[in-house]
């Protein structure tokens, strides 16, 4: 074995979840000459774990596209992030203030609180958001107005 | 979180494999040899992505098998440092919070690492953020959290070879440690249990 390259490219988890279905479906194609059980094992999991709340590709149906990917850089380009800030957004899909500021790095010294409650709502437009749940409380102000504000646009 | 690595490697074919397509044989060699497996300093390998070239199948001498010189691309876990992600809570030791994911078990946030203001509760077994206001947040297991990269550890798993200094030296241990190990850190505002931050949507 030989390494030649560590690090070809970055998958973001949407790719990666795409690529693993297809590989479970085709598995399931072809019945009798089953794959390594090691492989069927890590993919399930990982399939599992991509698919679980609150990660966004837990909804159904899922709300990235093929093209989300590319919409969202161009849109956010004018903030200028960097490219592993945009690969977190991009897995994590922060949709209230306190969940970007884990993506991107010194936030409040970067950006004012307009600038932030924009990249959430493009975040919200391209990406998709998790369903509003019924009848849910009006909880703590700073995350409901910064909600409210990616709901507006 | 995810990242493609090139690899070079022979890929041999049993005779048992032969009534599969060629490719078919190779993807799952491949696959066997590879899928849920630590390279050091590269990460875990969870399946192959594409193969971009292979050699002609060549019968080796004796054995029967077909030999296939291969490159390929493998999809790899490895989160980079600072990259924020998600993980469960599996349990809480004095000394700090155990978390994992379906497919990933070697994730610790040591104690140091959590907000200031956190405690650990003997009774529960549990830590405990005591935030402003005597409000309690409980780090509870199973709970699903954003925690922060920001160290990683490997142990080669590589057997050594028989000691000098005599049996059950310092090389037994180092055995036992899982190959590739996450260092997390939940400071930061965001941090921590999602549903302390989300659930006002």
């Amino acid at each position: 074995m030989k390494v030649l390259e560590s690090q070809t490219a970055v998958l973001s988890n949407f790719e990666v979840y795409e690529h693993l279905a297809e590989l479970q479906s085709r598995k399931e194609k072809r019945k009798r000459k089953t794959p390594p059980s090691n492989q069927g094992l890590v993919v399930d999991r990982v399939v599992e774990w991509l698919r679980l709340w609150p990660n966004p590709l837990s909804q159904t149906p899922i709300t990235y596209q093929a093209d989300s990917i590319p919409t969202l850089l161009q849109r956010l380009r004018p903030y200028d992030l960097t490219k592993g800030e945009l690969i977190m957004i991009l897995n994590i899909r922060p949709f209230t203030t306190p969940a970007l500021n884990t993506t991107i790095e010194d936030m409040e010294v970067r950006f004012n609180e307009d600038q932030q409650n924009e990249i959430l709502a493009i975040i919200a437009e391209v990406l998709g958001q998790f369903d509003p749940p019924e009848g849910a409380e009006g909880a703590e102000a700073a995350a409901d107005t910064s909600m409210a504000d990616a709901q507006e646009s | 979180m995810f990242i493609l690595t090139k690899i070079a490697d022979l890929v041999q074919i049993k005779a048992s494999d032969f009534s599969k397509p060629s490719i078919e044989a190779i993807e799952d060699n491949i696959n066997a040899k590879y899928a849920n497996k630590v390279l050091q300093k590269i990460g875990l390998c969870v399946a192959l992505y594409d193969i971009l070239w292979t050699s002609e199948g060549l019968i080796g001498h004796g054995t029967g098998e077909v030999n296939v010189n291969a490159e390929f691309r493998m999809i790899v876990f490895r989160p980079f440092k600072g990259e924020t992600m998600l993980g469960k809570i599996k349990s809480s030791t004095p000394s700090g919070i155990n978390l994992y994911t379906e497919f990933f078990n070697d994730i610790f946030v040591p104690f140091e690492e959590l907000p200031p203001g956190s405690e650990y509760s003997h009774s529960d077994q549990v830590w405990v953020w005591k935030a402003e206001d005597d409000v309690n947040l409980y780090y509870d297991v199973g709970e699903v959290v954003r925690f922060q990269v920001i160290e990683e550890e490997w142990h080669d798993q590589t057997p050594a070879g028989p000691s000098q200094t005599g049996p059950g030296g310092a090389d037994d241990e180092e055995n036992a440690m899982a190959p590739y190990k996450i260092k997390g850190s939940m400071m930061r505002g965001g941090l921590g249990v999602c549903l302390w931050w989300d659930s006002t949507e």
